[in-house]
């Protein structure tokens, strides 16, 4: 988890400011901040949101209320790699259950859990849009479907 | 030469970069609008179309268009809700992923007839390759004088800025989204005021899906006449299908409006997997309810989906067949509802996690009759009584399938296990 | 006219109303969770669904508005099943703990489920559970029996504007976070608990001791903490106040208080409260009886005016006494003892400010009504944060802000930090300077044509600062620009005067300059008031210069009309101010002292001066409700009644005058206006009076101001300014602006290592009052030393630190707190709690204009405390 200086925080507040040109109220900027914080620190960190409240001038309270509303955020620290995994209907239908069974087989990785090694966590997904060709999920930033145990477990050897 | 409108040249992976979209005639439309046509002129033609909405309301767009242009009230914000969250949905991806032109071109022509300079694509946060594809998409058109403060020359502004959603399914609802959009968290704003009114920072502000707004160029450039002899009466032109589930071929079709539900899986899907047999189809996506086999041959469009007794809702076609548990697929679906409820309302809220918690019993075999009253009765508490759709449509699509579907119910209170495998 | 039928009956307004509003006009009762008094409506809680005719789905009544021909059914069957099955689904997860719930007996979701609720429970999931939290710490927070109405949430951001709770997470994983607990920005004003409908937040003080049918007696009265003057009500058992409530139908505080008057009650109980009246033999202060303690000082102030004559007694009144209280002082001091030496600590900052500002537009230019303030479009503030000095007027600035109007801060801008664009904050001692060149612009840019000659030229005589001496004092131009343009916009703007106007030099021109800018841009005036009576006790006479009614002394119209009306005689010369008293009692011409309601050993800066002076005097009298630094010096102290425990009337900022009304019984004190009248009457005085009110009735027929006004009628708007009495307007004359024409300087840096003090006022402490208070203290229990943090990094001190703080004239010991709003190289301590506070380690001057406190000795060293 990368540490919280106050260059980090100045990067942070960078980025913010270049936002909230993007819109005509400070506080839009937000969502778009909370990936940023995560970018930097792993999660919104409390700093990250004491910082986010400074410059946006949305009190801290509220930043933890809006941060907490939307699944995708991080509002604790997590592993290195993000598994989010669609397990809804048409996902669970072709096998995606099959899935979350392997994971935590092989890598005892429990839905909201982090492997004790902090390579991966895990975060069931509602439906990511790729019911065409379930099951799929989402590995940090990238998409991968058609999954098989087989498949997934060559993708995850290739994130160390 | 590629007949569709929608999903044209998309298999051409070039049609992503703005050099590969114009060679193929991109942004001819645009050009033509703001050259020979007054703002007016398109409202007037969008009506004429008879183009109504694709999120799954299906309001008439023209009309959605001209309220918000009589709102003396300026700046106007153009908004693309492109948070297609709805299990089951996945049209809108391929326009992202493979025709971003085409829907950027559309943001720009209905924000010249709307006189809107800001845009906002209020983008799911789980489409990362989407998000990528966009925001290259827009510099280029910034680059070549499509967007920014001067457009093609005309003293004609408008921005265009990708926003990223975070996994909140309600922020498809368009107050939703503007809420979050706005920086806050995503709860539907009581109405009135509608949008078109009182919208983004309380400016008139037309939210469009990604489909609605990729078939403006089309119309623009082809004529409503063109237009609306696609499709159906009162629901023309073409419609993206994401079909999933048990079918051979999954995927998005572009189709005309009205096309029934059978040609839809065995026409261009190569019928069900593995040759079992149709157990139910849900025609628009996961809040949208179960049609059983014997009525596939509806017609797929807003106005004769609901005399089935369903909704065209996004175009989501989810296939079932004998293999497919319906209790398992309530459960899973209450299951979402449960988790993508906002909280804002005492029925949705604490009737999605009962309904789950009582479903998932019954799935596992740990119910009696009286829980499937109970059940029955919480779903119609729910019903009709919740502050936005989202509640209404999670006990309503649990009705739909307790109704056509009891016996499974009841086979697996009696027996403690389910009827499939 | 909009017509329409609920249940059958008939409805006219001509208002667009909501359905709910209809139906409560022709007493139809619809229930309600998340509706609430002055918050919007919010449509959450579903459970006033109403049916429509010609409408498929059942809607909210509370959003909903009529509409002509509208017919609404209120009691179908359907309808009926809607509100079981909204209860049903409210209390599934709910504990159902009633019998260990406070809330119990009053609670909606408790009354709601008696009227409508299911018969069985059908349930069998388990129930989802929520964290109790006592993390706070004046509420006790319990997210099981939460139903999400949120109407704290509301309560807290539309009305308090502190946005220091939220709903987190989502769905049926939501509950409210985080309230207080020192995080984030809670102000501890208890409105989320008035808010709340059920017991999900419960007050701490008195938890699980009573129940709402507990309740024996309750009054209506008047806050005792600042100069707002809230209405609430004191609920009691026995001789216990319970709780305290806002009355959400009478006050100008609409249902709103703050934590010092919502909790900040219970010093009146505390175990310290003197109960006997005491005299000190041979050395120890002693009980006696309270015959022996009148007759005593009288006594004595007899004797010393017989050998030393009237001018060698003093009296210092209270700003927290009542009316009558402060009249009675006055009375024994001036007309008993004939004496003019009176005055209070209004002098400190108050006083001098009203009476400049008054002398400039006439009596009364302050008394403008705070519920007004709302309906501006802008609030120009300088010289104090209304927010923590009178925290509900400083709400209704943030309902400005709101309501889209415009804040301005000169200075720190504190509790309204989210409500400006810009931030004014200057380095220390340039306040002058910024307002200067305010001033200039908005004159200029206004074309302003000034009616008022005298004005007008002292306006043209100033020096107005150029840019680049604003930036070196740490003001941006953008700024500066960006409140002239917007102040110029203003139709109904508001000008709120604090007292570092006035404290740290400067004093006449800040005011000046203040009053100015309102004249320009014909605003109203408002002068923040910390006590609740200050303005009363100056009405009552209690300043040297001013007899009862305002009226100058030297107008000897006055004086005679004391004599012809009261056969009073007032004595000559302009008395004494409260600082020339103190030299006076060190010089040895001022021999006797009664102080009532003060603690001037800590509440005038340099203790150590006004501490030996005092022990100088030949006599000391102190009334007081604690034996405080000033009464542990006294002959002879008495025991006081409390606020709670006493009938009279305030004065309050907007000069509104308002009763008191008595809750508790006093513990053995009395009265501090019986105490006086005892003592007069020793001397000799012929009037005797009953109770409070013939007290009154001899005010108002002296006072001008107050002719005619009856004791009875100071209720609702009979207590509003002017009082049908003849306010003194329009003094032509000249008044003075000391350094009118100078250049404002640069304030000087202090040298590395020093820093500049200043006083803070914490929004949970009410002077040194409220040290005695157990849920304050519970609050706050430590003075704090707030600090910009580069400042600090600078000293090589971090947050949470305890350091020691010392000037030329004493030390203090402080919890260091970095700060952002603090100016670099300043400081701000409080003055609240015992030991040494901010005035107690600071000197002063007399401005010579105003005649008002100028703090000196402000620079101090801040080290680190050697470990204990």
């Amino acid at each position: 988890m990368p540490q919280v200086t106050t260059e980090r925080l100045k990067i942070l507040r960078g980025k913010i400011y270049e936002l909230m040109e993007l819109y005509p109220s400070y506080q839009a900027a937000l969502l778009p901040s909370f990936f940023v914080a995560e970018e930097i620190f792993g999660f919104i960190s409390p700093e990250a949101i004491g910082e986010i409240s400074n410059v946006t001038g949305v009190p801290a309270a509220e930043i933890r209320g809006v941060a907490s509303f939307y699944a995708m955020y991080k509002t604790k620290p997590m592993g290195r790699h993000i598994i989010q995994l669609c397990t809804n209907v048409s996902c669970m239908i072709e096998g995606a259950y099959d899935l979350v069974e392997y994971l935590k087989e092989k890598y005892g990785l429990t839905p909201g859990g982090t492997t004790p090694d902090g390579r991966f966590s895990l975060v069931i997904m509602e439906c990511i849009g790729a019911c065409g060709t379930a099951p799929a999920m989402i590995l940090d930033t990238d998409s991968y479907e058609n999954l098989t145990k087989d498949r997934l477990d060559t993708l995850l050897e290739s994130y160390k | 030469m590629d007949e569709r409108i929608i999903l044209r040249n998309t298999d051409d992976p070039l049609n992503a970069s703005i050099a590969g979209y114009m060679a193929h005639g991109g942004y001819k439309a645009l050009e033509q609008a703001v050259g020979e046509l007054t703002p007016r002129d398109i409202i007037d033609e969008i009506k004429s179309s008879g183009l109504r909405g694709r999120g799954g309301a299906g309001f008439p767009t023209g009309m959605k268009w001209q309220f918000a242009s009589l709102d003396p009230k300026f700046p106007k914000y153009l908004v693309c809700n492109a948070d297609e969250g709805e299990p089951g949905t996945f049209k809108d991806r391929p326009i992202l992923e493979h025709n971003p032109h085409l829907l950027i071109e559309g943001m720009i022509i209905s924000a010249y007839a709307l006189q809107s300079t800001r845009g906002y694509i209020y983008l799911r946060g789980e489409y990362p390759h989407a998000k990528r594809v966009l925001e290259r998409a827009i510099e280029e058109a910034l680059a070549s004088g499509y967007l920014g403060n001067d457009i093609l020359s005309k003293h004609f502004r408008f921005n265009l800025t990708v926003h990223s959603g975070a996994g909140a399914y309600i922020c498809g609802e368009e107050t939703a989204l503007l809420d979050s959009l706005e920086g806050r968290r995503g709860l539907p704003r009581l109405k009135p005021p509608f949008p078109v009114n009182s919208g983004l920072w309380g400016k008139p502000t037309i939210v469009n899906n990604v489909e609605t707004f990729a078939n403006i160029p089309y119309i623009v450039s082809q004529g409503a006449k063109a237009y609306a002899s696609i499709g159906v009466k009162d629901c023309p032109g073409p419609k993206l299908f994401s079909v999933s589930g048990r079918v051979n071929k999954p995927g998005v079709y572009e189709l005309p409006m009205g096309i029934s539900l059978r040609e839809i899986i065995y026409t261009h899907c190569g019928g069900i997997k593995g040759g079992g047999s149709l157990k139910g189809v849900i025609p628009g996506g996961i809040s949208t309810p179960i049609i059983a086999p014997e009525n596939i041959d509806c017609p797929m469009d807003f106005v004769h989906l609901p005399k089935y007794g369903s909704m065209l809702g996004s175009g989501a076609v989810m296939v079932f067949d004998d293999t497919v548990c319906i209790v398992r697929v309530y459960e899973r679906a209450m299951k979402f509802f449960e988790h993508e409820s906002c909280g804002k309302c005492t029925p949705c809220r604490e009737g999605t996690a009962w309904m789950r918690a009582i479903l998932g019993r019954i799935e596992r075999g740990d119910a009696s009759e009286r829980d499937l009253e109970t059940l029955q009765d919480v779903a119609e508490n729910v019903t009709g009584k919740t502050f936005c759709p989202l509640g209404d449509g999670a006990a309503g699509v649990l009705l739909a399938a307790m109704k056509t579907y009891r016996e499974e119910f009841e086979y697996h209170i009696k027996n403690k296990r389910c009827k499939v495998q | 006219m909009i017509k329409i039928t609920i249940d059958g009956i008939e409805v006219q307004t001509d208002r667009e109303i909501t359905i709910l509003e209809a139906a409560k006009q022709v007493g139809i009762e619809i229930p309600t969770l998340c509706t609430f008094k002055n918050l919007s409506p919010s449509g959450s809680c579903r459970m006033c669904l109403v049916e429509i005719e010609r409408l498929s789905r059942p809607q909210t009544a509370c959003t909903v508005k009529i509409t002509d021909g509208m017919v609404v059914r209120t009691n179908s069957e359907a309808i009926m099943r809607a509100r079981k099955a909204v209860l049903e689904f409210l209390l599934i997860n709910h504990p159902l703990d009633c019998p260990v719930c406070d809330k119990a007996g009053e609670c909606i979701l408790q009354d709601l489920s008696a009227k409508y609720g299911a018969a069985a429970g059908r349930f069998k999931e388990g129930k989802r559970t929520n964290p109790v939290s006592f993390e706070d710490p004046v509420i006790v927070r319990d997210m099981q029996r939460c139903i999400l109405c949120t109407r704290c949430v509301r309560t807290c951001d539309d009305l308090q504007g502190a946005f220091a709770i939220s709903v987190i997470n989502r769905g049926s994983h939501s509950l409210i976070e985080p309230f207080s607990g020192g995080r984030f920005d809670c102000e501890y004003c208890g409105n989320c608990l008035s808010a709340c409908p059920v017991g999900a937040i419960t007050s701490k003080l008195h938890r699980h001791t009573y129940r709402p049918w507990y309740i024996e007696r309750q009054v209506e009265t008047i806050c005792g903490h600042c100069g707002v003057g809230c209405t609430l009500t004191l609920q009691m058992r026995e001789n216990t106040i319970i709780r305290v409530i806002p009355d959400f139908e009478k006050g100008l505080n609409s249902g709103m208080l703050c934590v010092m008057g919502r909790f900040g009650y219970d010093y009146t109980e505390h175990e310290e409260r003197l109960r006997s009246p005491l005299i000190r033999k041979d050395g120890e202060l002693v009980p006696v009886s309270w015959e022996e303690a009148v007759e005593f000082t009288a006594w004595r102030l007899k004797e010393l005016v017989k050998k030393y004559g009237g001018g060698a007694v003093a009296g210092i009144a209270s700003g927290r006494c009542t009316n009558e209280d402060n009249y009675m002082l006055q009375k024994l001091i001036r007309y008993v003892l004939g004496s003019n030496n009176i005055d209070s600590a209004a002098r400190l900052f108050y006083r001098p400010a009203v009476s400049y500002l008054e002398r400039m537009f006439g009596q009364g230019i302050t008394a403008n009504l705070i519920p007004g303030i709302a309906n501006s479009d802008g609030v120009f503030v300088a010289g104090g944060d209304p927010t923590t000095i009178n925290p509900v007027l400083g709400i209704a600035v943030r309902s400005v802000w709101k309501k889209g109007g415009k804040v301005f801060v000169v200075g720190k801008s504190g509790g309204l930090r989210s409500n400006i664009k810009h931030e004014l904050n200057h380095a220390e001692g340039a306040g002058a300077l910024v307002l200067t060149w305010i001033l200039a612009k908005v004159y200029e840019k206004k074309n302003f044509i000034s009616e008022n000659s005298i004005i007008d030229k002292k306006l043209s005589a100033l020096k107005v600062p150029d840019m680049d001496m604003l930036v070196r004092v740490g003001v941006s131009p953008e700024a500066l620009q960006y409140t002239a343009d917007e102040l110029v916009r203003l139709k109904n703007p508001v000008v709120i005067i604090g007292p570092e106007t006035v404290l740290y030099g400067n004093g006449s021109k800040n005011l000046f300059l203040l009053g100015a800018l309102n004249y320009v841009l014909n605003g109203r005036l408002f002068v923040l008031m910390d006590e609740p009576n200050t303005q009363g006790c100056l009405d009552m006479g209690c300043s040297p210069g001013v007899l009862v009614g305002g009226r100058p002394v030297e107008l000897e119209t006055f004086g005679h009309k004391m004599e012809n009306t009261a056969g009073m005689k007032t004595p000559e010369g302009t008395g004494l101010n409260l600082f020339e008293m103190i030299n006076g009692a060190n010089s040895g011409s001022i021999k006797a002292m009664f102080v009532m309601g003060e603690n001037p050993v800590f509440n005038i800066p340099d203790k150590k001066k006004v501490e030996s002076a005092l022990q100088k005097l030949e006599f000391l009298a102190v009334s007081d409700i604690f034996l405080t630094e000033t009464a542990s010096l006294a002959d002879v102290v008495f025991p006081a009644s409390a606020w709670s425990e006493k009938d009279g009337t305030y004065t309050n900022l907007e000069r509104r005058l308002q009763r008191l009304r008595k809750g508790t019984m006093s513990s053995r004190g009395r009265a501090d206006w019986k105490i006086l009248a005892d003592i007069c009457k020793a001397l000799g005085m012929k009037e005797s009076y009953t109770d409070v009110k013939s007290v009154w009735d001899e005010i108002s027929r002296i006072s001008s101001v107050h002719s005619g006004v009856r004791y009875e009628s100071l209720i609702g708007r009979g207590g509003i300014w002017p009082y049908g009495g003849e306010p003194l307007r329009g003094i032509e004359g000249d008044f003075e602006v000391e350094g009118l024409e100078d250049m404002p300087e640069l304030p000087g840096f202090a040298q590395s290592g020093r820093v500049i003090l200043k006083e803070d006022k914490s929004l949970i402490h009410s002077s040194s009052l409220s040290r005695y208070s157990p849920a304050l203290m519970g609050v706050a229990s430590e003075p704090l030393l707030m600090i910009n943090p580069v400042t600090a990094q600078s000293l090589g001190l971090s947050d949470n630190e305890r350091v020691v703080i010392t000037s030329d004239k004493g030390t203090a010991v402080a919890i260091l707190r970095a700060d952002r709003g603090m100016p670099e190289g300043v400081a701000a301590l409080s003055n609240t709690f015992k030991d040494n506070g901010f005035r107690s380690i600071v000197g002063y001057t007399i401005d010579p204009t105003l005649k008002s406190l100028n703090i000196t000795d402000r620079v101090v060293t801040i080290e680190r405390a050697k470990q204990l």
